[in-house]
């Protein structure tokens, strides 16, 4: 019993030490963050954008690193390559990695950080850490930084959103993170068809919803491949990390989804919509459930991949010359079609802004021009460090790729992407009037931010080839290095450039305060009960009860939250 | 009393794995009560604000709550009573069988896939299932339309059942052969020499001799009523069959870890303990009450 | 046993026969598919058109594998980690079972401790609180966190097991022992240890498998690639990848992976040590796991 009774202090004693551990752990954070709360001096005085700093200064950061990456060369590292000597070389900052991760896992990686309130000196978040780490108190306020040291270059593209991008970085008045901003066409989603299929059958392009049908129909029974087998897909489903349509919190780069069909319907699921003044959310709306029926009949008819939210990837049936149609921006061809291309010269993907609504209108939802954050730590001695990154990176970020070394773009530390909203749009039309001849590629060198532009037209007679007004493929030259950029402007961009563009734009592309304890559970109501509805797992009047439970389980009060939000 | 003296001894022996369980397992259990807090990571579980019960009032109005713990239980029935039954089958089979050689390899065999980690046999069974996949393939000589297996709501549940059974059955095949040859020969040959049929000795004689063996394994089953088998379901999941696939497990990584609701994880995790501790204590109390067995 | 073979016994024996080899060859197809897979060409595999034998048979695969310096920094993690894990429970857990095993008549303090030991096994408090104490303890990015955390989740099923086995030795061994003046240290390490071969080769193997083959803790306790096992990292190739989230470049690039023969070559290696470890094993665990189990 003695033994028994020392034991036990024993595992007091124990308990007492390792509490005690925790517990000044604890407050030595404590004292470090009221430190922190004396935010160094930015009063702008010696404020220089672009300067680099007399003794080098470390940050640590997040960095996202794609495990199937085999682009480095010679050695190189993650943290040590051309961008981050770059930085070095600039700017005198040493990068450190706090963290790692792919992509698939960057988030994992960024939550436990905030959960351990044990935050790299600055990373790259999307809104929904964005919010919760201003609400622990984590952040450093960077109005001053942003003020003071944000380059002209990035406070001109951030300007071009008309306050959007701002306004979602602004808590009680303080810019609490730094913006992205890129080029609206991400986040209109085009159809691509296989042109060459279209023209074997001898269909014309698509126009309607209805039409749509028909061409897929015919893909789907026709064999189009003419390999004699029952193999083609009509319109490619999202895949398993693809959405059926991109949202409010994620309005762009939606691959594979149904995005135009819903448009064209005026159906707007996961935007926030206008309805008498007062916001609504377009999932719950009537003309999503029509949407739904429209959608859920063509899986039935087969038009549509069967496989669709299972797969892997769709992008390898394109590839493999499968599929017929899918929809996606203009950078489809950095996505799966310049692969399909080089496995088989005749595929022939064109893009076109359909399918078109009743009034033959080009009705596509937008995007918003801000997804991704750079924090910086509460506490951290150099916040003006990572704007002073990326001031560096929207200054010479069209040297990079003539650096010696490789590494895709990622690879730069804390990189965000700016771009001005109109950048393909403004490059399609410049690449039309050099090649046309209305217009020489000198008179297009002097546009500082729009860094590619000036390679775009000194290049572009290099991918394309005679005619020069036809883009179909055999009048391209797929083996030049700047062939997908280039079609990727005059193919992937045109319908944005040729077509009238009615689009209609979320009211807000943030989260409001309900939604951060509401909004993942509801939003996984709606994906799996449409996706059931679609592939016929569910009734269509399934959406009936989807809209109660929406409401009920917090859509009301989050909708009231809206309406304040935007009053 | 002859163990006299010998309480201090014990405990020095248990000192290094009470102190390892001790930082590894009881003192990250105050993690526990951020099921109670609005918990905000900038201050931390001792500093964050107490809500009481809101996060489980929260909890019970979702439609997931439900949805998770009906899958679990469904998975992990099938899993308990398929993992009795086909084992079982199978020691029967091969106790038929007096080749030894034979015996010996058909068992080594059968072993190796309970050796694979999930990581991989998630990879290899999604690409042999696969669309285009050799199954499919297969089904396809015989006129039948390929079938998308693990993206359908329908399929998923027993295809996890069946991929955990085809996984575990020859293993657990272990502990009934060994019940097997404790079944006195005597008793075969008795029955033999009154020209009883192999099914008839099989009735009579080979089943009433491993019966504790198996109702022990179904009592001890109890326990993992609420374990359906994280690290398969996450590698073999995706968002087609969350409505019938996710399970408890899965459900809590995803919402704490990828959605930041702590307090909803952490307070779901909660609740699956307090079950599976009711449970494991049920499943001793019927093992010491049906085989007069003490689990531990 | 059975002397005279009738037409229908023997036919039963053949249909037994037959179902045990068809059961047995499921059950090595996933490895001979893998095998298949690395050993064929980038587009076939792509296409899907492999079944049981490589198409266009090339070596490139494996060439390939030879220069992936992480691949191999990632067996060498995961070496570490199994033979610390295992050696580590190799120890702890004769040491928790051996006074575990002790009545409570015998041993007073056992039956609170037993229950605070599957107390452990039960509760938690989720991932974040395990993360912020292999943070406080310096753990991050150690082989110890993996080994360490790992281990005391598992081994609490191991101490069961082994105080099983302690338990059904004759008691008269430690009896006569106890009369000759042997202590508890004497009797667990000159007596028990000897006599329990089987059950600790079985829990060794059981830690061996769980270490080589867990994936999850290595994803949250490593910040960065270099730092994985190999389960995680081939876990996070096989994942996908979220395209929403990513920018025109990174999407670039990633058009140019999907390496099913890669990665098929990788999980053959990563099949091997189990491979080759577990038939060594298999006599031992099969007494291990029967006797430390079920009394008959």
């Amino acid at each position: 019993m003695k033994l028994k009774g020392k034991f036990v202090a024993f595992v007091v004693l124990l308990l007492l030490l390792l509490l005690a551990a925790c517990s000044s752990e604890t407050a030595s954070n404590d004292d470090s963050e009221e430190n922190g709360t004396e935010e160094p001096s930015n009063d702008g005085k010696d404020a220089d954008p672009f300067g680099a700093y007399e003794e080098a200064i470390t940050i640590s950061i997040g960095q996202e690193v794609d495990p199937t990456d085999t682009s480095l060369t010679d050695g190189d590292t993650p943290l040590d390559n051309k961008y981050t000597r770059h930085v070095k070389e600039m700017l005198n900052i040493d990068v450190e990695h706090a963290f790692t991760a792919s992509p698939s896992n960057y988030d994992q990686k960024v939550s436990l950080a905030i959960a351990s309130n044990d935050i790299p000196d600055a990373m790259v978040v999307g809104p929904i850490e964005l919010r919760q780490m201003v609400e622990a108190d984590q952040l450093a306020d960077l109005t001053g930084v942003f003020e003071n040291y944000a380059s002209p270059a990035i406070k001109e593209i951030i300007e071009s959103t008309g306050g959007v991008a701002l306004d979602s970085v602004t808590f009680d008045g303080k810019i609490m993170a730094i913006p992205n901003a890129q080029a609206s066409a991400d986040g209109v989603h085009n159809l691509w068809i296989r042109k060459d299929w279209l023209d074997k059958l001898g269909l014309e392009p698509p126009k309607t919803v209805e039409e749509l049908q028909e061409v897929a129909r015919a893909f789907v029974e026709e064999d189009p491949d003419g390999n004699g087998e029952d193999d083609t897909i009509g319109i490619a489903g999202p895949d398993a990390s693809n959405k059926l349509y991109a949202n409010f919190l994620e309005s762009s780069n939606n691959l594979y989804g149904f995005d135009g069909i819903f448009s064209a319907l005026h159906s707007y699921p996961g935007y926030w919509l206008e309805d008498d003044g007062e916001p609504v959310y377009g999932s719950i709306l009537p003309e999503t459930k029509e949407a739904l029926g429209t959608l859920r009949d063509m899986y039935a008819e087969g038009l549509i991949d069967r496989e669709m939210g299972v797969r892997e990837d769709s992008a390898e049936s394109v590839i493999s010359g499968k599929t017929g149609i899918f929809s996606g921006p203009f950078w489809m061809p950095y996505g799966p079609i310049t692969d399909a291309i080089r496995q088989n010269p005749d595929a022939n993907w064109q893009s076109y802004a359909a399918p078109l609504d009743a009034n033959g209108d080009y009705t596509p939802h937008l995007m918003t021009p801000t997804n991704s954050y750079v924090v910086v730590r509460k506490g951290y001695e150099h916040p003006e460090a990572a704007m002073k990154i990326l001031n560096n990176l929207v200054a010479h970020e069209s040297e990079h790729d003539a650096m010696e070394g490789g590494g895709g773009p990622g690879y730069y530390p804390i990189r965000l992407v700016y771009a001005p909203a109109d950048e393909m749009e403004v490059t399609t039309v410049a690449l039309r009037e050099v090649l046309d001849g209305t217009k020489q590629p000198e008179d297009f060198y002097d546009m500082p931010s729009y860094k590619l532009i000036h390679t775009d037209v000194d290049t572009i007679f290099d991918a394309k080839l005679e005619p020069y007004d036809n883009m179909n493929i055999e009048y391209w030259n797929i083996d030049s290095n700047h062939f997908t950029r280039a079609y990727s402007a005059l193919v992937g961009t045109a319908p944005l450039v040729d077509s009238e563009i009615k689009g209609v734009k979320s009211l807000i592309y943030y989260q409001t305060d309900t939604m951060e304890s509401r909004w993942v559970n509801l939003k996984k109501l709606e994906d799996e009960t449409f996706l059931k509805i679609i592939t016929g797992a569910a009734p269509l009047d399934t959406f009936d009860q989807f809209v109660e439970d929406w409401k009920q389980q917090g859509g009301d009060q989050i909708t009231e939250e809206v309406a304040e939000s935007v009053n | 009393m002859k163990f006299k003296g010998f309480a201090k001894h014990y405990y020095l022996m248990m000192a290094p794995g009470l102190v390892w369980l001790f930082i590894f397992s009881i003192i990250p259990m105050f993690g526990i009560i951020i099921a109670f807090q609005d918990f905000n990571p900038g201050r931390g579980v001792f500093g964050s604000e107490f809500i009481g019960l809101d996060t489980f009032r929260y909890m019970f109005q979702l439609n997931d709550t439900p949805i998770i713990f009906f899958n679990t239980i469904f998975i992990a029935v099938m899993k308990i009573v398929g993992n009795l039954i086909v084992p079982l089958v199978f020691a029967l089979m091969l106790n038929e069988i007096r080749y030894v050689r034979f015996k010996r390899s058909i068992q080594t065999i059968v072993y190796l896939p309970h050796f694979l980690s999930w990581v991989i046999l998630g990879g290899v069974l999604l690409d042999i299932f696969a669309y285009q996949g050799p199954i499919n393939g297969l089904l396809g000589i015989f006129g039948i339309e390929p079938i998308l297996f693990f993206g359908k709501a329908e399929l998923f549940p027993y295809l996890v059942v069946g991929s955990d059974i085809w996984k575990e059955f020859g293993f657990n095949t272990i502990i009934y052969l060994a019940a097997l040859t404790g079944v006195n020969p005597a008793l075969y040959e008795a029955s033999g020499i009154d020209g009883a049929s192999r099914m008839r000795m099989l009735w009579h004689v080979t089943l009433p001799g491993i019966r504790t063996t198996a109702v022990l394994l179904a009592v001890l089953g109890l326990g993992n009523v609420l374990n359906a088998g994280f690290d398969q379901i996450f590698n073999l999941y995706n968002p087609l069959v969350y409505s019938t696939g996710d399970i408890i497990d899965t459900w809590v990584y995803r919402t704490g870890l990828l959605n930041l609701q702590y307090e909803l994880a952490t307070a779901v995790g909660l609740l699956k303990s307090v079950a599976g501790f009711m449970l494991i204590s049920l499943s001793y109390y019927l093992a010491y009450k049906l085989t007069d067995y003490r689990i531990f | 046993m059975i002397k005279s073979k009738s037409l229908s016994s023997r036919i039963f024996d053949i249909i037994i026969i037959v179902v045990l080899c068809a059961v047995a060859f499921t059950c090595i197809l996933p490895l001979w598919y893998t095998l298949a897979v690395s050993f064929s060409s980038k587009s076939a595999a792509a296409a899907g058109i492999i079944s049981l034998w490589p198409v266009d048979f090339n070596l490139t695969s494996y060439q390939q594998l030879l220069s992936d310096t992480q691949f191999f920094k990632s067996f060498w993690i995961s070496i570490q980690r199994v033979v610390l894990g295992a050696g580590l429970n190799f120890i702890v857990v004769p040491l928790m079972a051996y006074p575990l095993s002790k009545s409570v008549k015998d041993f007073r303090g056992r039956n609170v401790i037993m229950w605070t030991v599957i107390f452990t096994m039960l509760f938690n408090g989720g991932l974040i609180p395990l993360y912020l104490t292999v943070q406080q303890l310096n753990l991050m990015n150690s082989v110890w966190a993996l080994v360490l955390v790992g281990g005391a989740q598992t081994i609490v099923f191991n101490i069961i097991l082994t105080i099983n086995f302690f338990r059904n030795l004759p008691k008269s061994l430690e009896e006569a022992a106890l009369v000759d003046g042997a202590g508890p240290w004497y009797i667990l390490f000159k007596l028990y240890i000897p006599l329990s071969i089987p059950v600790l080769a079985t829990v060794s193997l059981f830690s061996i498998v769980y270490h080589w083959n867990e994936f999850l803790y290595g994803l949250i306790f490593m910040t960065r690639e270099e730092f994985y096992p190999l389960q995680t990292y081939i876990q996070q190739l096989v994942v996908s990848v979220d395209p929403s989230v990513m920018t025109e470049d990174q999407y670039k690039r990633l058009s140019e992976m999907s390496n099913k023969t890669l990665d098929a070559a990788k999980i053959f290696i990563a099949m091997i040590p189990v491979l080759v470890v577990y038939p060594f094993l298999q006599r031992y665990f099969i007494h291990g796991i029967t006797l430390g189990s079920v009394k008959e």
